[in-house]
């Protein structure tokens, strides 16, 4: 058996036995996931447009993750309104960051790699490296609305009449809470990633300015960037979703209140 | 500090920080003396004929030459006007179309008699990139305040160790690479946490969950790989290696996993002690399994954050190869298998962590939490 294919079983047993039946719905989600990525990079090598297909494919991403997690409805559909409108907007920002910095394909660094490979392959890879930032955040935007959704269903569990106003303050202080160990993930993931890009750069001497402008450098970095702008707009958003699902639940109950007088 | 949370000295750290936030993305656009490289800045474009071409597997491009004329900005040519030509193709791999207004990096190879001739090296970029960083910065501060402070400058400190941990990596060739980044990993851990926590006893269970379940999944990892053989595990795939593979491969591993591990640890621990100050009857046991309880429901959801981390990075050249007439096998063995073994290990790390946190919480918790 191959090295994936044991360390795949062993996580899988271990989150049976640590999460039941949901940990075994999040490993299955795990895997779809997978498949949903690997789809969308063959979808755009067979030449279908790569935004359309990472808007189409991320949004199944984020209902797989996020209606897949054992939570109550109202906090599932809010967490996924949520970061469905946080998707958008960070498309609306990472499509013009990526034009103006022109950091899309590979850098000189990649040259070892690329031998005997074509690189005119005539697809855009400006919108490919677009793809690529925006299915990079996927798993962060889904967890910060899932978190912050949660924390809120939880105050509206145990202070059912709270009013929206202070539900928006509350919304706050837990997305406080999550954004700092949140940005420890990114932070550690990415550079977990990154060591040995950074490792070359000091092997290899180049200058601070050099690192500054370099291709690969700059187009990670704003990776990261992204991630953390779009978690940030996670808190805000998530809990305007959810003061909004609560308004209209209340309106709804005092019609039907009335109707049934 | 005490400042900082009224009313007046937010407003006015926040208006801070937009300004020379705002005055750095300008200075980048005027920074060139700053360099040691020549820098150009086109004032006009002439586009010429386009070609198409075709390669061996039948992907059509079209390659266009076009020639700039510009000003170099910085150093002994400051001032002179300069014509180079850049090819580039409707993909844009590895090239890049160049605009009126844009600067770039040139190589200036001929400087006798006083017509300069030079070649386009490469785009300058640090202005999106200081640019980004203020965003990040001035959201955090508008909408987290003193808190998003907080977490920017526990971001910056491990930035700074990070980056020392490199330097030492070089100085030692490489050679002690897992020690280093291993040790890093505890001063790491224990510098956010106490910033997060500050130090106190949830601190040090939160740390102590934290690098055990980190770890005991490198343990489970190597304990694997040794009755698998590693087979299907693809070192030579592995981008920018400049030193020996496996043990960098471990680093990059046990560093992509601990924030993660840490970011669990964190919630179901401050969890559990919100809970016990509600409820300071609850026995050992029930904190247990309330624990394990809130752990289950955000394992799965950090898992992904990893992997999606992990794994789109290899897209691009996921697609090169799928574009040169490589099998989706091949592609992904060369391609993605060390992102997901990364993910994998990543994942077993998170997991483990649930009882872990809830065992060390519920043994080691005082017995009344003060409020």
């Amino acid at each position: 058996m191959s090295t994936i294919n044991v360390l795949g079983l062993v996580l899988l047993v271990l989150m049976i036995l640590v999460g039941g039946k949901a940990g075994a719905q999040s490993f299955l989600a795990l895997l779809l996931n997978f498949g949903l990525l690997f789809l969308a990079i063959v979808l755009v090598a067979f030449q279908f447009p790569p935004l359309i297909v990472t808007l189409v494919v991320g949004l199944l991403v984020l209902a797989l993750t996020i209606f897949m997690s054992s939570g109550d409805d109202l906090s599932s559909t809010v967490a996924f309104i949520a970061s469905a409108v946080v998707l958008v907007v960070l498309v609306l920002l990472i499509v013009p960051v990526e034009h103006w910095a022109l950091v899309q394909g590979f850098g000189p660094e990649d040259s070892e790699d690329l031998e005997g490979l074509s690189v005119l392959v005539g697809v855009n890879f400006v919108q490919v490296t677009t793809a690529t930032a925006i299915l990079s955040t996927l798993g962060a935007i889904a967890e910060a609305a899932m978190a912050i959704a949660a924390g809120l269903s939880e105050i509206l569990e145990q202070h059912p009449q709270v009013t929206l106003k202070s539900l928006l303050g509350d919304g706050i202080a837990v997305g406080k809470q999550i954004i700092g160990t949140t940005f420890n993930t990114l932070f550690f993931g990415f550079f977990g990633g990154f060591l040995a890009l950074f490792i070359w750069f000091t092997g290899v001497h180049y200058s601070v300015g050099e690192i500054l402008n370099d291709k690969i450098f700059v187009s990670e970095i704003l990776m990261i960037l992204f991630a953390m702008v779009s978690v940030i707009l996670t808190v805000p958003i998530t809990t305007w979703v959810m003061t909004r699902a609560v308004a209209g639940q209340r309106k709804r109950t005092a019609k039907q209140s009335s109707a049934d007088k | 500090m005490q400042f900082l949370k009224t009313n007046r000295g937010r407003a006015l750290a926040w208006l801070v920080t937009l300004l020379i936030g705002g005055l750095l993305v300008f200075g980048t656009q005027h920074d060139a003396a700053l360099y040691r490289d020549p820098i150009m800045h086109v004032t006009q474009v002439t586009t010429g004929p386009s070609s198409k071409e075709t390669d061996d597997f039948h992907n059509a491009d079209t390659q266009t030459k076009q020639t700039l004329h510009g000003k170099i900005l910085n150093g002994q040519y400051r001032g002179q006007s300069l014509t180079v030509t850049n090819t580039y193709s409707r993909s844009g791999a590895m090239d890049q179309r160049y605009r009126v207004g844009s600067q770039l990096f040139v190589v200036v190879h001929n400087h006798q008699g006083n017509h300069l001739t030079a070649t386009a090296k490469d785009l300058k970029r640090d202005t999106p990139l200081i640019f980004m960083i203020w965003l990040v910065v001035g959201l955090l501060l508008l909408i987290m305040q003193f808190s998003g402070f907080m977490a920017f400058l526990s971001v910056a400190a491990n930035g700074v160790l990070f980056l020392l941990a490199i330097l030492l990596n070089g100085s030692t060739q490489g050679a002690q690479v897992l020690w280093i980044f291993g040790s890093l990993a505890v001063v790491f851990a224990a510098l956010t946490l106490w910033l997060v926590l500050g130090a106190n006893r949830q601190m040090l269970i939160t740390l102590a969950t934290t690098l055990g379940g980190t770890t005991i999944a490198i343990l489970v990892a190597l304990i694997v790989f040794h009755f698998t053989h590693e087979k299907g595990m693809f070192y030579e795939s592995m981008q920018y290696v400049t030193q020996l593979p496996r043990p960098l491969f471990l680093a990059e591993t046990l560093l992509g996993s601990l924030g993660a591990v840490m970011d669990e640890s964190t919630d179901i621990i401050s969890s559990l002690f919100a809970l016990k100050r509600e409820r300071p009857e609850l026995s050992a046991m029930q904190v247990f399994k309330s624990g394990r309880q809130i752990g289950s429901t955000i394992m799965g959801p950090l898992i992904n954050v990893l992997f999606f981390i992990f794994v789109a990075d290899t897209f691009p050249m996921a697609m090169l190869y799928l574009k040169n007439g490589n099998s989706w096998g091949y592609t992904f063995s060369m391609n993605m298998s060390m992102g997901v073994v990364q993910s994998l290990i990543s994942g077993i790390g998170i997991v483990l962590a649930v009882p872990l946190a809830s065992f060390l919480a519920s043994r080691f918790m005082e017995k009344k939490v003060r409020a």
